[in-house]
């Protein structure tokens, strides 16, 4: 992925080469299509003074042989000579690459001529003058040079002017985008986004901020919803309870009925304990429970176990508990014996008849283990209702409560499986 | 001795006064906060079962009214709220004790029994029936001078039961009572007829005029 700037920096640095290198030939040619009309012109004054001035002296044959011979000593880039056509014809220009007498080494170099004819003395004369173009590698090559030049000076000044407009241009949306990196829907009340006199990212902040509060709205609703759901079934379910307590007091029922509504009684009580750790549940997660103190987790298991120890013998279980010392822990007292409790439970209901529980702690891990036969599903034992209610009299919420309890505190919890053990680790 | 009930859901109310009522407690109940003003101005009562959530005030305001006008009389808080805040609260300003809903019947009037006896024989020690004499101080049993040994558990359905005479308590009502909240936890209360097999022994061989009864199906009544 590239960063944006870069993407019009290599558009323009291609654009740049491109045009850049095809004003290397345009630039070639006007100069020497300039230059060569230079000497032309420069040709053409030449003849012209000469003419002008032999037309103006008099001078006679035997001199005029000797100056031309002179001349063409002299001047060996003009040569006047006798001219064997009878007509005087019209001027005219041409090139010509030849050796190049006085230049260093054998180079054959350009030369601009003109072919004229003058008279003079009444004979016509073939009056020619080549002059040295300067060669064509030189022109290219001190183009070419300082096109790179200004080419190397473009894309410097590209990188450079790209550097400071991506740090100004953009910092409206890189502090747009840090803020919402940071911003978590559960902690956060909201976000502020600094004003900007960017139009688009203006527009941006705008459209971010209206998204954010609808969704924390949502999200505030649907926290309390749970919370005040449960708490309002909280009061029938009294009620429930308190009927069926009265129906029991009463003398006169048959054993039918009282099957009957011992069975209303279990299932109430379902009811009632569902609701109860949803509200728990909802609790933890409004950020309930904020008060701290220091707890001995080997008290607080020891607790634990005295208060469970009817329903460990009921089934047979026997409880191998191999922490002696105390072990600190700073967190909310009732949240910890929540979890305990909510493990040593579960340890027991789905434990074998007979079966045993290992406590142990190494490290700062707590671990839980009760005899089992096979796995559970690592994925899904966390999760609220993860078990259907026809397999369980649990509530399907006791580990989804253990869970958010770590999470309050950052502790790990994991489960496995091995020896036929169910295996719960709390990781302080 | 006399109870008022503060408390906005009349069936509830209703079930709690005929679940107390008889020769020891007489109840009457109050449905708005207004009406719990009047009713704790004019008179005493022995105690006093307070709903926090009420039409027209919070409950933990007459409690305060109370303590400001230094009434005697004992507050139990029966609250749907379940707020560890509430009940700290509560307790503080000094209510005697605080039960959440939903609770068994027979636990609030173990409650209430307890709160009752503080209350009104300053704190006595002994609760006396007939040829029984429990001293809560040592956890002991005494019938008729003979010392009854009680494990804590059978010590505490025997309070349950002293605070719930003539009263079928259910076997959930007796679990909830020992194991508190957890007992919820669990369909099984079988261990909970061992406990009531052994407190009625030790009892009978003490020789005891054999109260306790079993209900069939359902729990335990003692019948005096």
């Amino acid at each position: 992925m590239n960063k944006l700037l870069n993407k019009p920096f290599k558009v323009f640095s291609l654009y740049a080469l491109i045009i850049l290198a095809c004003s290397i030939p345009v630039y070639y040619l006007v100069i020497s299509n300039l230059w060569i009309e230079e000497l032309d012109e420069y040709n053409l004054i030449i003849k012209e003074r000469i003419k002008n001035r032999f037309d103006k002296i008099q001078i006679e044959e035997t001199e005029l042989n000797k100056t031309l011979a002179l001349w063409k000593i002299l001047q060996p880039g003009t040569s006047i000579i006798p001219s064997n056509i009878s007509t005087v014809k019209a001027d005219s220009v041409y090139t010509i690459t030849k050796q190049n007498e006085y230049a260093e080494g054998n180079e054959m170099d350009r030369f601009r001529g003109l072919s004229s004819y003058i008279v003079i003395n009444d004979t016509p004369y073939h009056f020619i003058i080549e002059t040295n173009v300067e060669d064509a590698e030189g022109i290219i090559s001190s183009i070419a040079f300082v096109t790179l030049l200004f080419f190397i000076l473009l894309i410097v000044g590209f990188v450079f002017l790209n550097k400071i407009i991506a740090g100004k241009i953009w910092s409206p949306f890189k502090d747009t985008l840090a803020k919402l990196k940071l911003f978590d829907l559960n902690s956060h009340p909201s976000i502020l986004f600094e004003k900007t006199d960017i139009l688009e990212f203006e527009e941006l902040n705008n459209a971010l901020t209206k998204l954010i509060h609808g969704n924390i709205a949502v999200y505030k609703q649907q926290k309390n919803f749970t919370e005040n759901a449960s708490h309002e079934l909280q009061t029938p379910i009294a009620v429930l309870k308190s009927k069926v307590d009265m129906l029991l007091q009463n003398e006169s029922i048959s054993h039918k009925q009282l099957e009957i509504i011992n069975s209303i009684n279990i299932h109430l009580s379902r009811v009632s304990r569902i609701n109860k750790n949803l509200l728990l549940l909802s609790k933890i997660e409004n950020h309930h429970f904020t008060e701290s103190e220091t707890l001995d987790l080997n008290e607080l298991l020891n607790e634990n176990i005295e208060l469970l120890s009817d329903y460990f013998k009921e089934k047979g279980i026997i409880i191998e508990k191999k922490i002696n010392e105390k072990h600190l822990i700073v967190c909310n007292k009732t949240l910890l014996e929540i979890m305990l409790n909510n493990l040593l439970i579960n340890a027991i209901r789905h434990n074998i008849l007979n079966g045993k529980i290992i406590i142990t702690l190494n490290n700062n891990t707590l671990s839980i283990s009760n005899s089992g036969i096979t796995t559970l599903n690592k994925e899904t034992i966390f999760k609220r209702f993860a078990v259907s209610s026809s397999e369980t009299t649990g509530s399907g919420l006791g580990l989804a409560i253990v869970k958010e309890i770590g999470s309050r505190y950052q502790w790990q919890i994991t489960y496995s499986f091995q020896n036929n053990l169910h295996i719960f680790s709390i990781i302080f | 001795m006399k109870i008022l009930i503060i408390e906005d859901e009349k069936e509830l109310a209703n079930d709690i006064a005929t679940y107390l009522s008889d020769e020891d407690y007489l109840c009457e109940s109050v449905s708005t906060f207004n009406e719990a003003l009047d009713k704790i101005e004019l008179y005493s009562y022995d105690c006093i079962l307070l709903d926090l959530m009420l039409p027209g005030g919070d409950g933990l305001q007459i409690l305060e009214t109370l303590k400001q006008q230094h009434k005697q009389d004992g507050v139990i808080i029966i609250s749907a709220k379940n707020a560890i805040e509430d009940k700290i609260r509560g307790l503080q300003i000094g209510a005697d004790d605080y039960l959440a809903k939903p609770f068994h019947h027979s636990e609030l009037a173990a409650r209430i029994h307890s709160v009752i006896r503080r209350k009104q024989f300053d704190n006595a020690n002994v609760i006396e029936q007939n040829e029984l004499k429990v001293d809560l101080l040592s956890k002991t049993v005494k019938v008729n001078c003979t010392l009854v040994e009680l494990t804590k558990t059978e010590f505490g359905l025997l309070l349950l039961f002293l605070g719930n005479k003539n009263r079928v308590i259910s076997k959930s009502a007796l679990a909830e009572h020992l194991s508190g909240d957890i007992a919820d936890m669990f369909d099984n209360h079988d261990f909970v007829y061992a406990h009531v097999k052994n407190l009625k022994k030790k009892l009978t061989f003490a020789g005891y005029n054999n109260y306790l009864k079993t209900v069939y199906g359902t729990g335990y009544k003692w019948e005096i």
